[in-house]
């Protein structure tokens, strides 16, 4: 148990009287890689959103690294900062280089001084590939680029977990390409990932397992081949035929 | 035509209509922004008084305001004795309901996704709202600002009742002086669009080429 990351017991959340998340259980242990796929509307960015404590749960527990979040006297913003988070939109400060985007949390949320943080927003630029880009406005990046910034942006921080809302969703192929391998790469270095995205090619290779969501609820989970090749429930058959073409 | 001692005797006044308006452009800043914030983020008791002051401000004619703090509250805050002050006072309280609704334009239009991405990163709101939402709202205000910054060269010249040495006192000056009609405040009103034109119009290009590079909405 001690080296479980991000969990939840119980989770819901509700907007109004809809009920998005509808008690999830679910956890999440040191360098693993968890992907979640499902049809849209299922809850997936929200159950995203809840155990990355951008959005309060209706009902439920969250818990960093064993202890209960949100009873605990525990300061909300630097937890937050041990989760990064990557967007399905790329969301980086539009008035910022690609390199200011990633020193920015750096200086501010972690009071590093100025050379510091260069130094070390340069070092992750370069595992994203991009630091030849480091000057460059978010405007004169391509998308799959734009991503790649986000994914360093929150890697700087050294979280102690990655959280990626279908990052891949807004890019075409081959931008998407490269932004996988980049992830690919994270994966490699046990990174602690959990990931919504339907690229099934990422999950196969490098998922520990996968989850399959469906109307604010885990429907099944396990190693990608069963989940993938063996669907025990219908919702899950029906959703995998579809997204695997007819396999 | 006028004539060049006359010309730069009107000139005399430029300084202080100039003044008087970047002064209280000044002040309304100072006011507006934390007005625009506190609209957003603050509790709602705080959300009502920042509303409540925007409303007022809206709704009170800026020479009756000028007036009311000359005439009336000198006898209780002596620094309104002063005709300068009571005027950049007056249009800087009226100027910061004004800016705090630019802002608060601005701000709406920043989008969600930038907060969510600053808290994700661990800021406060405070943070987020320092580092990340208002760099990009000032950018989006510009062109806003310029027209406000105009307006206020123009309402400036309200102060010529409280006996302020402006460009519009000037040239009423001058039209005693002269017997001519014409010619001072004709002369008087085009030095008025060279001020606020060129400011208007530059602020305005400013934004734009912000936004482009940018690629702000």
């Amino acid at each position: 148990m001690a080296d479980v990351v991000l969990a939840c017991e119980g989770l819901k959340k509700a907007y109004g009287d809809l009920m998005v998340l509808k008690g999830i259980n679910f956890k999440i242990e040191k360098g693993q890689t968890k992907v979640i796929i499902g049809p849209s509307g299922s809850g997936k960015s929200t159950f995203l959103r809840v155990i990355g404590l951008l959005e309060p749960p209706t009902d439920g527990k969250v818990f960093f690294e064993g202890q209960d979040v949100y009873s605990s006297d525990m300061d909300l913003n630097m937890v937050r900062a041990k989760i990064g988070f990557v967007f399905q939109e790329p969301s980086l400060f539009r008035h910022l280089t690609a390199l200011d985007n990633v020193k920015i949390g750096l200086k501010v949320v972690l009071g590093m001084s100025e050379e510091e943080a260069t130094e070390k927003a340069m070092e992750t630029l370069r595992l994203v590939h991009l630091e030849e880009w480091a000057h460059h406005y978010p405007a004169q990046l391509s998308g799959g680029q734009q991503q790649r910034v986000g994914i360093a942006r929150a890697l700087a921080m050294d979280p102690d977990i990655l959280l990626f809302d279908e990052p891949t969703a807004s890019l075409d192929i081959e931008l998407t390409w490269e932004v996988i391998d980049v992830m690919k790469e994270l994966a490699e270095r046990e990174v602690t990932m959990l990931v919504v995205t339907h690229e099934i090619g990422f999950a196969k290779e490098v998922a520990d397992e996968i989850l399959f969501m469906d109307d604010g609820k885990f429907l099944e989970w396990g190693p990608p081949e069963k989940v993938l090749r063996n669907p025990s429930t219908p919702r899950a058959r029906e959703f995998l035929s579809r997204l695997l073409g007819g396999v | 035509m006028i004539t060049l001692s006359d010309f730069l005797f009107l000139l005399q006044g430029v300084p202080v209509t100039l003044s008087i308006s970047l002064l209280s452009f000044a002040l309304g800043f100072i006011i507006g922004i934390p007005i625009a914030v506190v609209r957003q983020i603050a509790p709602l008791e705080l959300t009502v008084v920042a509303e409540g002051y925007e409303k007022v401000m809206r709704g009170i004619p800026v020479l009756v305001f000028m007036l009311f703090l000359h005439f009336g509250l000198a006898g209780i805050v002596p620094i309104f004795k002063d005709s300068f002050i009571s005027s950049v006072v007056a249009l800087g309280l009226r100027s910061g309901a004004y800016q705090s609704q630019i802002f608060r334009g601005a701000i709406n239009s920043v989008g969600r996704d930038q907060m969510r991405a600053a808290i994700s990163l661990g800021m406060t709101r405070t943070q987020a709202f320092r580092h990340i939402i208002l760099p990009q709202a000032f950018i989006v205000a510009l062109p806003g600002l310029g027209s406000e910054i105009a307006l206020l060269i123009k309402d400036s010249s309200y102060s010529f009742v409280l006996g302020v040495l402006d460009l519009t006192k000037y040239s009423d000056i001058l039209r005693k002086a002269t017997k001519s009609f014409i010619i001072p405040y004709l002369t008087a009103a085009i030095l008025y669009i060279l001020m606020t034109f060129p400011i208007a119009n530059y602020l305005d290009r400013w934004g734009s080429r912000l936004k482009t590079k940018y690629g702000l909405r």
